[in-house]
């Protein structure tokens, strides 16, 4: 994948104190390009994706909703907590506004977490884009597919992911 | 070869060509020299330098738009139509932001549009509310007022501070009454990473200055006589409070009033004892707060607000409802109001959104 002047333009608005107080990158000083083509590689290496993330996750964060920030125990394995925030964040490929609300999750099963909002699963959905390293919103393919139990699909093939 | 070479040559000669003429024809018609926006018939003039938006001509005049206004002439352009449903484009309403002032312009503005006003204002108190939400009040400047309805809105700016190297604004709801127009309340909820609620909490102190705009939004107390029900949550609480205190202002006794104030726990309440001290001055209002998970003993509602609105009403068809919180909190309300008759135009919020 190249880095294109477009991604140089988006990658620009992922720093921090642009769209969000912290931005989009965390530690990772690779480029935008470079970090979407190693989680599509972690993808394809684990025969899952990116839909199989995002819908879980959506449906995660949809049975922790409602409930005025209340934490839950989902499928008697993941505590799940839904921020109510007001207000709404632009997307980097500036593809739309989303609504706050962070969901934080924790496997009781391995001690792992996950933390995402509307905006992380349309990155990662429509754009490939999973985060940067030490990013707290960042949702690593290998770690998603560990806690959330994913299954290989049975296509392989890149355009799959 | 030579053949290809030639090609790529002449289409880079072309390309260049080009550029040169759309550069040269952008410095002669591109060039729209000052323009006049004619507002509301000639209630307002202003000459402005043609090329840059509507919104952005008209906040040079410190006339500011909230999104759209009612800018007319012209097709649609195509930037635009995504924004604006069928009734919209029929009635010729235009999107401020997307309209280039190229020409003079006569432009349409709803009246209270033109109340909004930019303040340079100092913080005269920061009030830890509870551990994530504070309450700030602005002083205005010697001379001015703001006037504005109970339940609108003003945007906060943020000065430029560690990372964030651009002023940013966020919209908080306005906690204090109209009529105390010499200064502007507002409650602000910490936001994790919010770019704004972080320079609230760890930058602003008193007696910094501060820029606002406002008022806006669409929330308000509709002026009927039906008895009203209000429920917020967290920050929402803001809007209801002016609301409550207007109509204490304005001498309106005769609609009952009931607010659920939805709170995880005891630490997430404020304001408790200035509703309860409404609440014996003023018989027809009555102050409801609901905390949905505090096992400790305490005199209020427990369970999450919904299910608290739901077991004390019975039929609401001739209720009206005012909505402030989250989107989620707000679309849980409306489904309990739906289920109870409310009809769903008689439900007002305001999402933020």
């Amino acid at each position: 994948m190249k880095q294109t002047p477009e991604l140089d333009r988006i990658q620009k608005k992922m720093q921090p104190g642009v769209l969000t107080l912290k931005g989009f990158l965390g530690h990772d000083d690779r480029k935008l390009a470079d970090i979407i083509a190693a989680d599509c590689q972690t993808l394809l290496r684990l025969g899952i994706n990116a839909a199989q993330i995002t819908e879980r996750l959506q449906d995660l964060a949809d049975r922790g909703a409602d409930l005025m920030e209340q934490e839950i125990l989902v499928d008697s394995r993941y505590l799940v907590r839904v921020r109510d925030d007001r207000g709404k964040i632009p997307s980097p490929w500036g593809d739309g506004l989303f609504e706050k609300g962070d969901v934080d999750l924790v496997d009781q099963k391995t001690g792992k977490t996950l933390k995402w909002n509307r905006l992380t699963l349309r990155l990662i959905s429509k754009h490939g884009f999973f985060g940067g390293y030490g990013s707290e919103y960042r949702i690593d393919p290998d770690v998603a597919c560990e806690i959330l139990d994913l299954k290989p699909v049975v296509d392989r093939s890149p355009e799959s992911i | 070869m030579t053949p290809i070479i030639t090609a790529v040559l002449v289409l880079s000669a072309l390309s260049g060509i080009l550029t040169l003429l759309l550069l040269v024809a952008e410095f002669f018609f591109a060039n729209y020299g000052e323009c006049t926006i004619d507002v509301n018939k000639g209630d307002k003039t202003f000459k402005v330098e043609g090329g840059a938006s509507l919104l952005t001509s008209l906040a040079s005049q410190k006339l500011f738009l909230p999104s759209g206004c009612g800018g007319r002439g012209g097709p649609l352009l195509p930037t635009e139509t995504p924004y604006l449903n069928d009734e919209e484009q029929k009635s010729d309403v235009r999107l401020s932001c997307q309209v280039k002032v190229r020409g003079d312009i006569k432009i349409e503005v709803p009246e209270e549009l033109l109340s909004i006003k930019e303040f340079e204002t100092v913080i005269e108190s920061i009030t830890d509310y509870t551990h994530d939400i504070k309450g700030l009040r602005f002083r205005l400047p010697e001379g001015e007022t703001i006037k504005f309805r109970a339940g609108q809105f003003a945007n906060l700016f943020s000065k430029p501070y560690d990372d964030v190297k651009e002023e940013t604004s966020r919209a908080y709801s306005i906690s204090s009454a109209p009529s105390d127009n010499k200064a502007i309340e507002l409650v602000v909820r910490y936001v994790p990473n919010g770019m704004v609620t972080t320079y609230v909490f760890k930058h602003l102190k008193q007696g910094d200055k501060a820029r606002l705009i406002g008022p806006f939004g669409e929330f308000f107390l509709r002026d009927t006589s039906r008895e009203i029900v209000c429920i917020a949550g967290g920050s929402g609480l803001a809007p209801i409070r002016s609301i409550i205190l207007d109509m204490i202002d304005r001498g309106i006794s005769n609609r009952k009033a009931t607010f659920f104030f939805g709170a995880v726990s005891q630490r997430d309440l404020y304001y408790v004892e200035e509703f309860k001290v409404i609440e014996k001055e003023h018989p027809w209002f009555r102050f409801v707060p609901a905390l949905s998970k505090d096992d400790s003993d305490h005199p209020y509602e427990k369970g999450i607000i919904t299910e608290v609105v739901a077991r004390n009403y019975g039929d609401m068809t001739e209720l009206e409802a005012y909505l402030c919180g989250s989107p989620g909190m707000i679309d849980a309300c409306c489904k309990v109001l739906a289920s109870k008759g409310m009809p769903a135009d008689r439900i007002y919020y305001d999402k933020f959104s």
